[in-house]
């Protein structure tokens, strides 16, 4: 008995370490408040890398843009993975998580591959993966409740 | 007469050769300058509360080393949206009239966020909360420098 209680504990143990990471609050409010904040800062970022791309901002920027985007895009699955509806998310993002965290690893994927292009090559290297990598608007249709 | 008639059409034409030799770049209107510093300060903001939600304890902080190495790129990219003397949004005039001050508070506010990155990695949250308010030190220059909304 000893033995099959040890046996559980190691069990309960491995699966809770396995679990992806996840931002937890005790309050539903606060998980909501938080991926807010992260979507404003992906918004902010992505639309100031493109004014550095389209010479309304200071070109020498652009490569911190997009390492923000890629470290912000980390924060985003994680943002997300407690089932809290509300805001401005649908329901559909927990109904199909799966499609939606492929999606947001995908972004995640993306956005690191463009940071490293952008800060090798510049601009000149990145800017051809620019529509494959800020892809905001297929998942947003998909998942974000229309703004009215 | 004519001869000033003459020179000064000679220089207009000069001054318009100089203007179409000038190098084809898009350059920004003071809407895009402005834009572009208001996101600046959007995402830095949110990361900040971000922060301030870890430390607070109201989120845990498995975001702590992406946000305060956020943080430290977004002062960078801060550091220099100013530059340009853009009235207009929330900058107050007084940036520009006292450029030396402000300046100065923007460069100190990109080594502080680099070195609490640093503490970051090395000190996990308690010691980023040590030092966190004498590292963003908004309200000191909101105060000063961003008109009320």
């Amino acid at each position: 008995m000893t033995r099959f209680l040890q046996f559980a504990a190691g069990l309960a143990f491995a699966a809770v370490a396995t679990m992806p990471v996840a931002v937890r609050a005790e309050d539903p409010t606060d998980v909501i408040d938080y991926r807010k904040l992260v979507m404003k800062s992906l918004g902010a970022q992505a639309a100031a890398m493109n004014a550095t791309l389209q010479g309304k901002a200071p070109a020498e920027n652009f490569a911190t843009h997009a390492e923000t985007l890629a470290l912000v895009a980390s924060q985003a699955l994680v943002a997300f993975t407690p089932k809290i509806e509300g805001g401005d998310s649908k329901p559909e993002v927990w109904a199909k998580w799966d499609d939606f965290s492929k999606k947001m690893k995908e972004f995640q994927a993306a956005t690191a591959e463009f940071a490293k292009l952008a800060q090798s090559g510049g601009a000149a290297a990145a800017q051809p993966k620019l529509q494959a990598t800020l892809t905001c608007k297929g998942c947003h249709d998909a998942y974000r409740k229309p703004r009215g | 007469m004519t001869g000033l008639v003459k020179f000064v059409g000679g220089f207009a034409i000069v001054a318009a050769m100089a203007m179409s030799a000038m190098p084809l770049v898009a350059r920004a209107d003071d809407k895009d300058v402005i834009d572009y510093r208001e996101n600046i300060m959007k995402s830095l903001d949110a990361q900040t509360a971000m922060l301030g939600m870890m430390a607070s304890t109201q989120v845990e902080p498995v975001d702590l080393i992406s946000t305060t190495r956020s943080l430290a790129l977004i002062a960078k990219q801060a550091q220099h949206s100013f530059d340009a003397k853009v009235l207009g949004g929330e900058a107050k005039p007084e940036i520009w009239a006292n450029y030396a001050d402000f300046k100065k508070k923007m460069d100190d506010f990109v080594v502080k966020t680099a070195e609490m990155e640093q503490d970051a990695k090395t000190g996990g949250l308690p010691v980023v909360m040590e030092k966190m308010v004498d590292v963003l030190t908004c309200k000191g220059c909101h105060d000063a420098y961003r008109a009320k909304k």
